[in-house]
């Protein structure tokens, strides 16, 4: 019964306390709407959820997208959302070893809408589109690995073998 | 003889089950206290955001004087349905909300109608019927009246406002008239079955309780049926009451009624204020944090005007004239 009404206490701004026990704060709302609308309409070749049960920490998959080197490779992403989220944005680390030029060996993303150009109107389905993208379209301008930056503009088809066999070996 | 025995087992079960829920009523009471508030608080905002439309809330003869004269006359009818275990028992958390809105419209009742001189124990019946037609908004039961009914006398009279809307809501709204049902249909699946199951009997009950649009007895005061099915509240509050899993399709209306950003409703503020001249909306909160932050749209990632933005700032003190005249000021 409480449960049932908390949207309504929480809408009309006087009793917050009320909101659902398993967000932590006000965003938590934001998060599990971005959570049913993915469950809706996911993105292709993507996947998301909740990590166990902290509403904070998501689990992604991201499939190669054919025509890329990276093609039948599965690519397991961790998204932690800040507190503050949605007006900062989430974190992205690749779980999965990938030989791309905008993702280091720490997993880290180099993508401009998860720093500078992030917007509070971004879901997490938007940045698993966009990461998606990066996959056939590497951004060699602004690398994380400028080796394979380099390599990538100056011999693309040795770039691709390297990225095909790292796929093989680590995301299959 | 047979169903005199029947009425006098109900009305004994019915006071010690009152009794014995006295205490948990208690408990519930301040709790539905705070959430009748905030319904109130809702409610009013949507007769501000009507205009003078429904101004003659407070003066309006209570509908339940009429239910409640019907139900006296039904009581057996009644008690017999208490004796058959009516739902109305089976939900214990539904139960002291509904006895605070039927136990508010007894106290309408007693306040200003005359013709209601009956004893207590036949008021009770009266208000079991009263509450028949009350079911329908997806209110369990008249349980354990007279105990939220003690806890509610002080604060009676700032309620009537907003209790009278779900009795009213709900004579206008006819339950035996087919014609009537696809409105009512779209809150069927999405109340408790609770409300399913007592739908058919009461609608065989109160048949002849509620107005027909044009009823010779009924009030002027009552808004007519084509204003009450554009109240926006009507909706709005059973999709709220049918729980969070179907707030997505309620979120799907044409209109965005929540914020983008935070997922709160928007206010009537809130939907007056139009930030940028991208046309994205965003709730006055959001906006303010945004505004401490970086301060660009998140629409169009462009920063906001600096006459938006101070007003924004300093919207704080006045946020609803400071919303006015950004949108205002952004629009020109």
């Amino acid at each position: 019964m409480s449960a049932m009404n908390c949207p309504m206490s929480s809408s009309t701004g006087g009793v917050r306390s009320w909101t659902s026990t398993t967000s932590v704060s006000a965003w938590g709302k934001r998060i599990q709407k971005e959570m049913a609308e993915f469950n809706l309409d996911p993105p292709h070749d993507c996947s998301a959820g909740p990590k166990g049960d902290n509403l904070y920490h998501w689990v992604s998959t991201i499939i190669g997208p054919p025509g890329s080197p990276y093609q039948g490779g599965i690519f397991f992403l961790d998204i932690t959302f800040p507190c503050d989220y949605p007006f900062k944005p989430p974190k992205v680390l690749f779980k999965t070893r990938i030989y791309h030029c905008n993702v280091d060996s720490n997993g880290n993303v180099s993508l401009d809408i998860l720093k500078d150009g992030w917007s509070p109107a971004l879901t997490v389905s938007k940045v698993l589109l966009a990461i998606r993208s990066l996959f056939t379209n590497p951004d060699p301008y602004n690398p994380l690995v400028p080796s394979i930056a380099h390599l990538y503009l100056s011999d693309r088809v040795k770039h691709d073998e390297v990225a095909t066999e790292w796929t093989m070996r680590f995301a299959r | 003889m047979g169903s005199d025995s029947i009425t006098s087992a109900a009305a004994a079960a019915a006071f010690s089950r009152e009794m014995g829920k006295k205490k948990r009523a208690n408990r519930y009471a301040k709790l539905k206290q705070c959430k009748l508030d905030a319904r109130r608080e809702q409610w009013l905002s949507q007769v501000k955001n009507k205009g003078g439309e429904d101004s003659n809330t407070g003066s309006s003869p209570p509908p339940s004087l009429h239910e409640t004269n019907e139900g006296n006359g039904s009581l057996g009818h009644l008690e017999m349905r208490a004796s058959s275990g009516i739902s109305v028992h089976e939900s214990d958390l539904e139960s002291p909300r509904d006895s605070l809105d039927s136990s508010n419209s007894d106290n309408v009742l007693r306040k200003d109608g005359p013709r209601t001189s009956t004893s207590s124990r036949s008021g009770s019946s009266g208000c079991f019927s009263g509450s028949v037609s009350e079911d329908e908004e997806g209110d369990g039961g008249p349980d354990d009246w007279e105990a939220v009914a003690d806890a509610m006398t002080a604060s009676d009279n700032r309620q009537h406002p907003h209790t009278e809307t779900p009795v009213r809501t709900e004579t206008a709204v006819e339950p035996g008239a087919p014609k009537e049902f696809p409105k009512n249909g779209c809150s069927v699946g999405i109340l408790k079955p609770e409300w399913k199951r007592t739908l058919p009997r009461a609608s065989t009950i109160n048949n002849c309780r509620a107005w027909r649009p044009d009823d010779a007895l009924r009030p002027q005061s009552l808004p007519n049926l084509s204003k009450q099915y554009t109240f926006p509240m009507n909706g709005e509050r059973h999709c709220i009451r049918g729980g969070s899993q179907i707030w997505g399709r309620h979120n799907m209306s044409a209109q965005p009624s929540q914020c983008p950003i935070c997922c709160e409703e928007l206010d009537l503020t809130d939907s007056s204020f139009l930030p940028c001249s991208c046309g994205f909306r965003l709730c006055l909160f959001c906006h303010n944090r945004i505004l401490e932050a970086d301060g660009r749209c998140p629409g169009c990632r462009k920063h906001y005007s600096p006459v938006d933005g101070q007003m924004g700032v300093s919207g704080g003190t006045p946020p609803f004239r400071a919303a006015r005249f950004c949108s205002m000021s952004s629009r020109s």
